[in-house]
């Protein structure tokens, strides 16, 4: 998954140096890629939400 | 907008992260091999993400949504640098997790760059001056254009590196990844991470707290097989005021006197017959160690020295003093006393014992140390004793006692184990260790040189015991509801 959301910067990267006019398209990517952010901290981390030290 | 010095620190950050990104992958990934865990890339993507939107505001301005998901990206890379930190940061010196650079682990240095980059969004936001925020395609300059390119370059890295690593959707990084190789045949995808218990807060450091209710008490079902038992010879009420519940006892080194603590933290002192009160106080139980929900366990180290502890192994110790000054003492006792000084407030560490909380604690004069004993709980369904020097109140042995060849002892069926006892009071006489369970009503005598039960009685018919204190022949329990249990004392061959 992780290799998705570099792919999806990349792209949203290239369009914004490459192809301003492509801003909400590429704004768009950059909501996906986000949500593909908290897709795999809830993976990462859902088995202990709060950072796992003593509490 | 005129202002371009925004802009240059812009995307002068913006070279930096692409620095770290690129640094994680082409020297650290493809130079020395390393691959991010899971957590290291939702840490990493976070960054690429936070330069991303950098070069969103290099090239369409500071619109307020993009200047909002920078904030937000660096509250949850700061957060994520703190759950990811967690997972080691309570290692030994030095161990961690992969690669040390400059002294610390990359999950470290990234909290310091999320820090960083949200010190970079609120100046960027002075220097973006009065008025409000406002976007609109604008020209990069060069060294826009240079972030971008040198950003792009850099994240193309990290797709390559994570194709490895990661792998393609639905795969995700794995926990314990291997070292990067560019040899299809050593690339290890996986779906681990989708494995495991569902969603919790804290993890494996949420442990139940102990609690003696509902324990099963019939000795005849516990773990050991077949136990002796001995008598209980007489009750008796505690007659003594104390604020709280009686939760733990200990007798004086000549016997003449007791130590009581309760669930309130008061801890008093007493005659034999329980009736007279020499002295006793309430110590303030939050400032600054936690005491937790009271005390748990009390110990008698010498005529005038004593200890309580709590369950969670955080501990005072006192003094009596006739002549302590009241005023002084506000700040250690919730009563105004002149009868005590507090010498101590402290927190043993354990290592075995570690995610478990106690019950008890004795006294061993012998070895002049602590002995705690701790509970079990789902995680950890262990019987250990942990010992304690009395010069540094640290910790210097921890075990498992087993069972003494020769001593009779077996358990019930194969799968039972002495991790099912639950010890709420725990004393030491001739180098054995009395621990009293209050789960099917117990007692474990053990063999603290040779660390084996060399002794196991049932006490048919104790209630929710809590402390246990040797006197002569007898030994008394400290009950539920305020009452004292006197029992008889096993007869054991002299060491």
């Amino acid at each position: 998954m992780e290799f998705l959301n570099f792919l999806l910067i990349f792209v949203a990267g290239y369009l914004v140096w490459r192809k301003p006019d492509k801003e909400k398209l590429a704004f768009r990517l950059l909501l996906v890629s986000l949500a593909l952010l908290v897709y795999g901290f809830f993976v990462g981390s859902r088995t202990s939400i709060l950072p796992g030290v003593n509490f | 907008m005129k202002n371009q010095a925004p802009f240059t620190v812009l995307a002068v950050a913006v070279l930096a992260l692409a620095g770290v990104l690129g640094t994680a992958s082409f020297v650290l990934g493809f130079g020395f091999g390393d691959s991010p865990c899971i957590l290291c890339w939702a840490q990493r993507l976070g960054m690429a993400l936070v330069a991303l939107i950098g070069i969103f505001i290099l090239r369409y301005g500071p619109k307020p949504r993009y200047v909002g998901l920078g904030i937000l990206l660096g509250a949850y890379g700061l957060y994520m640098a703190v759950r990811h930190s967690g997972l080691h940061l309570a290692r030994d010196v030095g161990q961690g997790f992969s690669v040390e650079l400059l002294g610390a682990h990359t999950y470290i240095w990234s909290a310091f760059i999320y820090w960083i980059g949200v010190v970079v969004m609120g100046v960027l936001l002075l220097l973006f001056g009065e008025g409000p925020l406002e976007g609109g395609t604008r020209e990069p300059g060069k060294l826009g254009r240079a972030a971008m390119a040198i950003f792009l370059v850099t994240i193309a890295g990290n797709v390559v590196q994570a194709f490895v690593t990661a792998g393609p959707p639905p795969y995700v990084g794995g926990g314990d990844p291997v070292r990067f190789s560019f040899n299809p045949s050593h690339w290890a995808w996986t779906f681990e991470e989708y494995e495991g218990p569902g969603p919790g807060w804290r993890g494996r450091w949420a442990i139940d707290k102990p609690r003696l209710a509902g324990l099963p008490s019939d000795p005849q079902q516990g773990p050991l097989a077949a136990l002796p038992g001995l008598a209980i010879r007489r009750r008796m009420p505690i007659g003594v005021a104390l604020r709280g519940e009686v939760s733990a006892l200990a007798a004086a080194p000549d016997g003449e006197r007791f130590l009581l603590t309760t669930d309130a933290h008061a801890v008093g002192i007493v005659d034999p017959t329980f009736t007279r009160l020499e002295r006793s106080t309430v110590v303030d139980p939050a400032y600054s160690v936690d005491l937790g929900r009271g005390f748990v366990g009390a110990a008698w180290l010498d005529a005038q020295t004593v200890m309580a502890i709590a369950e969670n192994k955080s501990f005072v110790l006192l003094q009596t003093d006739d002549h302590a000054d009241a005023a002084s003492n506000f700040r250690y006792f919730l009563v105004p006393t002149t009868q005590w000084r507090e010498l101590q407030l402290g927190r043993f560490s354990t290592v075995r014992a570690r995610m478990m909380y106690v019950r008890s604690l004795a006294y061993d004069a012998g070895s002049d140390s602590l002995l705690t004993v701790a509970v079990p709980n789902r995680q950890t369904p262990k019987l250990v004793v942990s010992r304690f020097e009395r010069g540094d109140l640290t910790l210097s042995e921890e075990f498992e006692p087993g069972l003494a060849p020769g001593a009779g002892l077996k358990l019930a069926t194969p799968g039972r184990s002495l991790g099912e006892y639950y010890v709420s009071g725990a004393a030491v006489a001739d180098g054995r260790l009395y621990a009293l369970s209050a789960a099917y009503d117990t007692l474990l005598v053990i063999d603290l040189a040779a660390r084996q039960v060399v002794g196991a009685y049932a006490i048919p018919g104790l209630e929710q015991p809590r402390g246990l204190a040797l006197r002569d022949g007898e030994m008394f329990v400290a009950e539920a509801g305020g009452r004292l249990a006197v029992v008889e004392r096993p007869a054991l061959a002299p060491r």
